[in-house]
């Protein structure tokens, strides 16, 4: 009876060991970017990148390039907001270039699902004039102009079509208060302009964009 | 609160010095952090907060939960040891008796001093890609008085071990999480709060209830179990699991217990523990309903294991419900044990414990006894840093007169016999207790908690007042508990 049980745990623990499809190991340049998305990426973010839990972002439809930056952003340490140190510089410390890139290019390749907002619609109506004009008293440009008119992202700037509202403010007063994203430098004189009133109108008009 | 040493000055100062000296303790180990965190951290690098709820242990997220099923193999190979301590006060309200037999110094050895109670040493983390590890080893300070001249001894011993093998199949819109698990606790395994190894009185030495099912801590580091459990679609959780005596080969899950210390529990043959459990969920929000139980034979004298047994049958409800969105976590748990015991023939139908010759005509012990544990706690952190907590047992069952451990003698009405016991005596012979914890902590740093808590019991040993027959009241029995818990 023991012998039996110890020799089960040995075999399985070594059949284990051949299936790196399957593998959770995150320092191993052997491991399949869909395996690390699949065992590891997917228990936050979900499996198709519409991550269900409004404290983790929403990876489905992103611009790779914008993935592959914040990846490696992580990795280097150069995003220090603590979404990213708490929960990413650890995960994405030992990943290499090509494993960046497939990941990246697998929760790209995912379509967003509606995230629909429970908002006063006034509050978003507030948000999408802001984010189709801009807000000109205060030489705040359009949001549009960097994140494409329907929200969705080009190159380094990430959709925002369907993203978490609460997600969104946190970056936004990330990007406001800190200098712990200078990668997005740029979103400092934005967030500043745009005046913390009008924070949760833009991030409730974002997370309801269809997007597409 | 009566005529107590906490009202004295004498009191006081050392209550100020136990907490510059407890203060001490959290600067220490600040500084202690820089090059040392604790094992699964190494592996992962990621903050507590990822897997532990608020960043507080033992509470797991939903991502933790995942971590522990999956064998406790996200990330890679570390170096496998971490180390825990803790350094606490508790305070009884009230720890004399008129009982002239009760010794205050032995019947409340620690109470308001300060002491490093306990320290533990894990061996955890990733073995294979579908191979993990958590193994708990801890040193008691105060496991043992020399009645000579009162000197604690310590003591080392097993504490949790739990030793997975899990795989993972997973594609968009299905979820298949099927694992074995080898170890020494019931309920250990179980990745959500409410189950009793990892829901209540986690913070050691802090204070619970007396007598608890045998699912509660009864088993634990007593047994060896070996099990197999699935999840699918992070949404049904089964398991079964089959425990016998961690004896023979087993020895290194129950070490440091044995009879003659009279803690170590022989149980016959294997005795399933089942568990199933429905989990979703939304948004930020996590909710889990379960079930879980243990069939279990235990020999009533673990130096002579044979003969018959005492047949435990214990089945249990539970539920959880989280909410977590930096910067709050919220953690709610409930559980309720119900335990039917049939005592084996040595043990049922015996004299009463005050009545050793039956002379006095008092009651013969139960064949039987009904024992119910209802527990909840809720808890609240902000910012991983600022944390309160409230919870609540209830412990009823049937009055057995095994369990009367004082008594008036039947002839004199008003006498008690000789025998009965002031603080610790049973008057009714029914194990029902209440109490109501509420704590507030402070983690100035991930890997430090400094907490207090205060025990209000509403009912102790079957009544709320004079329940030892010595004239004690159940809330002669609050405690005041300060701790610092550190991981290194």
């Amino acid at each position: 009876m023991k012998n039996p049980i110890l020799a089960a745990i040995v075999l399985a623990a070594c059949a284990g060991c051949a299936s790196p499809e399957r593998s959770r190991a995150l320092n191993d340049p052997a491991i399949p970017p869909l395996a690390t998305v699949q065992q590891v990426c997917s228990n936050c973010h979900g499996m198709d990148g519409n991550a269900p839990s409004s404290n983790f972002p929403r990876l489905a439809a992103q611009p790779p390039a914008y993935l592959v930056a914040q990846l490696k952003a992580f990795r280097s340490h150069g995003r220090s907001d603590p979404a990213g140190f708490e929960y990413m510089w650890g995960l994405s410390r030992h990943l290499t270039d090509a494993q960046i890139d497939g990941i990246a290019a697998y929760f790209a390749a995912q379509a967003i699902l509606p995230n629909p907002s429970k908002a006063d619609p006034a509050l978003i109506a507030r948000g999408r004039e802001i984010f189709d004009k801009g807000v000109a008293s205060r030489e705040l440009p359009a949001c549009a102009s960097c994140h494409g008119d329907r929200g969705q992202g080009k190159d380094g700037f990430p959709r925002l079509a369907g993203q978490h509202a609460e997600y969104v403010m946190k970056q936004l007063n990330v990007f406001y208060a800190t200098e712990q994203r200078p990668e997005g430098a740029v979103m400092k004189v934005i967030a500043h302009k745009l005046e913390s009133a009008d924070m949760p109108a833009v991030a409730a008009y974002v997370q309801s964009q269809a997007g597409s | 609160m009566g005529e107590t040493k906490w009202d004295s000055a004498a009191a006081s100062l050392q209550a100020v010095r136990c907490v510059a000296l407890l203060l001490a303790a959290v600067i220490l180990s600040w500084s202690l952090q820089a090059h040392a965190i604790p094992v699964f951290n190494r592996q992962t690098g990621q903050n507590c907060v990822a897997c532990h709820a608020g960043g507080q242990f033992p509470d797991l997220t939903p991502y933790g939960r995942i971590f522990k099923l999956t064998g406790y193999t996200i990330g890679e190979h570390a170096l496998p040891l971490a180390a825990m301590a803790v350094a606490s006060v508790n305070k009884t309200q009230k720890t004399s008796s008129p009982d002239p037999e009760f010794d205050e110094r032995a019947g409340f050895p620690k109470d308001g001093n300060l002491i490093f109670s306990t320290a533990s040493v894990f061996l955890a983390g990733r073995i294979t890609n579908n191979l993990g590890a958590f193994v708990q080893v801890t040193y008691n300070n105060y496991d043992a008085q020399s009645p000579s001249n009162s000197h604690w001894t310590g003591h080392t011993s097993s504490d949790n071990l739990d030793l997975r093998y899990a795989d993972r199949y997973i594609s968009p819109g299905s979820d298949f999480i099927f694992g074995a698990t080898m170890n020494n606790n019931p309920t250990v395994q179980d990745p959500w709060n409410s189950v009793p190894a990892w829901g209540y009185n986690v913070v050691p030495g802090s204070s619970g209830p007396g007598a608890t099912p045998l699912i509660a801590g009864g088993l634990a580091q007593n047994v060896a179990g070996w099990g197999g459990y699935v999840f699918w679609n992070r949404t049904i959780y089964a398991e079964v699991t089959g425990y016998r005596t961690a004896n023979g080969v087993w020895s290194f899950m129950s070490q440091g217990f044995n009879t003659e210390r009279d803690d170590m529990q022989i149980v016959k043959g294997t005795n399933p523990y089942w568990r199933l459990a429905l989990a979703h969920e939304w948004g930020p929000h996590s909710a889990m309903i379960g079930t879980y139980g243990m069939d279990a034979h235990v020999f009533p004298d673990p130096t002579d294991p044979a003969g018959s047994t005492n047949h435990f049958r214990d089945a249990a409800l539970d539920a959880q419900y989280q909410y977590l969105l930096d910067p709050h976590a919220i953690t709610v748990t409930a559980t309720y044990i119900h335990e039917k015991v049939d005592y084996a023939d040595s043990v049922a139908g015996q004299p009463h414990p005050l009545d050793p010759d039956g002379t006095l005509g008092l009651p013969l012990t139960n064949s039987s006894d009904t024992l119910r544990m209802f527990r909840a706690k809720a808890s609240y952190v902000y910012q991983a840093r600022y944390g309160g907590s409230l919870s609540y047992f209830d412990v009823s069952g049937t009055s057995n007169p095994a369990l009367q451990t004082s008594a008036f003698d039947p002839a004199n009405p008003g006498e008690l016999l000789e025998g009965s016991q002031g603080v610790t005596g049973n008057l009714s012979g029914n194990p029902g207790t209440r109490a109501w914890t509420g704590g507030v902590f402070w983690t100035p740093v991930q890997y430090a908690r400094v907490g207090l808590e205060y025990t209000a019991f509403t009912r102790f040993n079957g009544a709320s007042t004079n329940y030892d027959g010595f004239g004690r009241n159940a809330h002669d029995n609050n405690t005041v508990f300060l701790y610092v818990w550190g991981a290194f």
